[in-house]
């Protein structure tokens, strides 16, 4: 009851005011709390589950304490979270290209912000960097009005970008571009003119590739993070670029990274891609992979979890 | 004479994530608070003791308790009432603890009370026994204070205030004079001894008494 009405109740009382009030609304119940009482240690239930976490960094067979994860589990996953949102937020310095030896480009977006929320401006080159890439890359000839060509610039375009993730790209983007290129030479082809993209989204291959001529256009960009892996790469690889050209037209290899598939196994297999494109002419889900024989079909031993978070014994 | 005379909520709602001009316009910090709760209803003291006690029950800062001018029974909408209260809070669920204290305060303790048998004349003695952050930080006293919380029209008001102060051993903490929003004066006691829960109550009954006694003979 509340006390200020008791407090009414007795001044209405002592004042010979008798009849009763209204009664108030009763009060609603608080529920009892739950009787079970979740002891504090991990509990496995599932071998099969246990068994396949050892082929995948899937978060299987992690077991559970009581309805809950454990708590390093749940460490690990915040710290591998916070790996992924620290990868998202990191910005390609401007100068960086310049000083590894790239043509400096960037897309039409102007922040890092806009950049992750405008993703249609990442797929358009900023009219400077256009200027700057028409000045001083190594282009086909011209047919028409700023017009070329197909396959009449360098056999291969390779394009370095930051992507979702300015760290991968930082990280292990010039050992993969640096080994691609030697790839795609080895097999004979033309490689243009080494230019590093910044606020890049996979599309901006298309409008890089159409202004230089060239047969095939390679980005190599800091792919979306996950959960611990915030320096992975991925390539995506189209033949005829064009603006206006859809992912079904694009091959792609992700997790190029030391965990995933490494800089030097990766690159043969982007080149023996690019070979194959030009010989067929086509890429994307019409290109017959069948027979290229660059390997990465065979086995491979599953990636393996990197530990944040240590439990004590 | 002095039944209750119970508060209605007009309207509940609640923004689980409230974009930060909307935050920043009514007080809240968008650097801690996400969730906005908000809140009408016809008697203005009424909610602002609810708000008080929702600050007793959840995390939930009171940003923003405004009284519209001239009261309920002059006001802008079916769902204005005459007070608009904004919760702010870190997420929904801090927002729907605090509505739900808010809430069960309007419908079990805080409520204004007839003063005269045919409700023209209203006061409000309210006493809260601890008082949360909301009315301390306003009032400038500890929290979990005692403190009497009085409403009265004008004139009764006076009798009612002199009557309450020398009933007990209470001091003022803040005294509002009309002309105010709802018209209606206000002041909030505490005990001249921290903590002295009975002599607050001793002021809110002989306030309530006082009114009483003005509504029923108010020219002699």
């Amino acid at each position: 009851m509340s006390r200020t009405r008791s407090l009414m109740a007795q001044l209405r009382h002592a004042r010979g005011e008798n009849a009763p009030l209204v009664p108030t609304m009763p009060l609603p119940r608080v529920e009892a709390p739950p009787a079970r009482v979740y002891v504090p240690a991990r509990e496995t239930t599932s071998t099969t589950a246990a068994a396949a976490a050892k082929h995948t960094t899937a978060l299987l067979g992690i077991g559970h304490v009581g309805t809950r994860y454990a708590t390093d589990v749940v460490l690990q996953f915040q710290a591998e979270l916070a790996v992924a949102h620290s990868a998202v937020a990191a910005e390609l310095p401007d100068e960086w290209a310049a000083q590894h030896g790239f043509l400096p480009l960037q897309s039409q977006a102007t922040s890092h912000r806009e950049f992750l929320l405008r993703p249609d401006l990442g797929r358009r080159l900023h009219p400077d960097s256009l200027a700057r890439l028409r000045k001083d890359a190594q282009r086909g000839p011209q047919n028409g009005a700023n017009e070329r060509t197909l396959g009449a610039g360098p056999d291969v375009q390779l394009i370095l970008a930051d992507g979702l993730s300015a760290i991968a790209c930082m990280g292990s983007g010039e050992q993969l571009f640096a080994a691609t290129k030697a790839a795609c030479a080895a097999r004979g082809l033309s490689v243009g003119t080494p230019v590093c993209a910044k606020f890049a989204r996979v599309w901006l291959q298309d409008e890089i590739g159409a202004e230089v001529g060239a047969k095939v256009a390679i980005i190599l960009l800091g792919e979306r993070p996950g959960l611990g892996t915030g320096d992975g790469l991925s390539a995506y690889a189209v033949y005829g670029p064009k603006i206006g050209n859809t992912d079904g037209e694009r091959n792609m290899m992700s997790n190029l990274h030391a965990r995933g598939i490494a800089p030097e196994e990766a690159a043969p297999r982007l080149a023996a891609l690019a070979a194959a494109m030009i010989a067929q002419g086509v890429s994307g889900v019409k290109l017959d992979l069948t027979g290229i024989g660059a390997g990465g079909r065979e086995y491979r031993a599953p990636q393996v979890r990197e530990r944040l978070v240590v439990r004590d014994a | 004479m002095l039944e209750p005379i119970l508060p209605n909520v007009l309207a509940v709602k609640r923004i689980p994530h409230a974009s930060a001009d909307v935050l920043r316009a009514y007080g809240a910090d968008p650097s801690k608070h996400t969730s906005l709760g908000l809140i009408t209803c016809d008697q203005d003291d009424s909610l602002y003791v609810a708000l008080d006690e929702a600050t007793k029950q959840s995390d939930v800062d009171v940003v923003f308790g405004q009284s519209f001018y001239a009261g309920a029974s002059h006001a802008s909408g079916r769902l204005s009432g005459e007070v608009l209260g904004v919760l702010a809070g870190a997420d929904p669920q801090i927002i729907e603890d605090g509505l739900t204290a808010t809430l069960r305060c309007l419908a079990h303790d805080a409520c204004f009370y007839d003063a005269d048998g045919k409700g023209t004349v209203t006061v409000f003695p309210h006493v809260i026994s601890a008082v949360g952050r909301y009315l301390a930080a306003d009032l400038g006293v500890a929290v979990g204070e005692p403190i009497a919380y009085l409403v009265a029209p004008p004139l009764e008001f006076v009798v009612a205030l002199d009557a309450a102060l020398k009933a007990a051993d209470v001091r003022s903490l803040k005294i509002i004079t009309p002309p105010t929003p709802t018209n209606f004066a206000c002041a909030y006691l505490t005990g001249v001894n921290a903590g002295d829960l009975a002599a607050c109550e001793a002021a809110a009954t002989a306030f309530a008494a006082a009114v009483v006694d003005v509504a029923l003979q108010p020219t002699r």
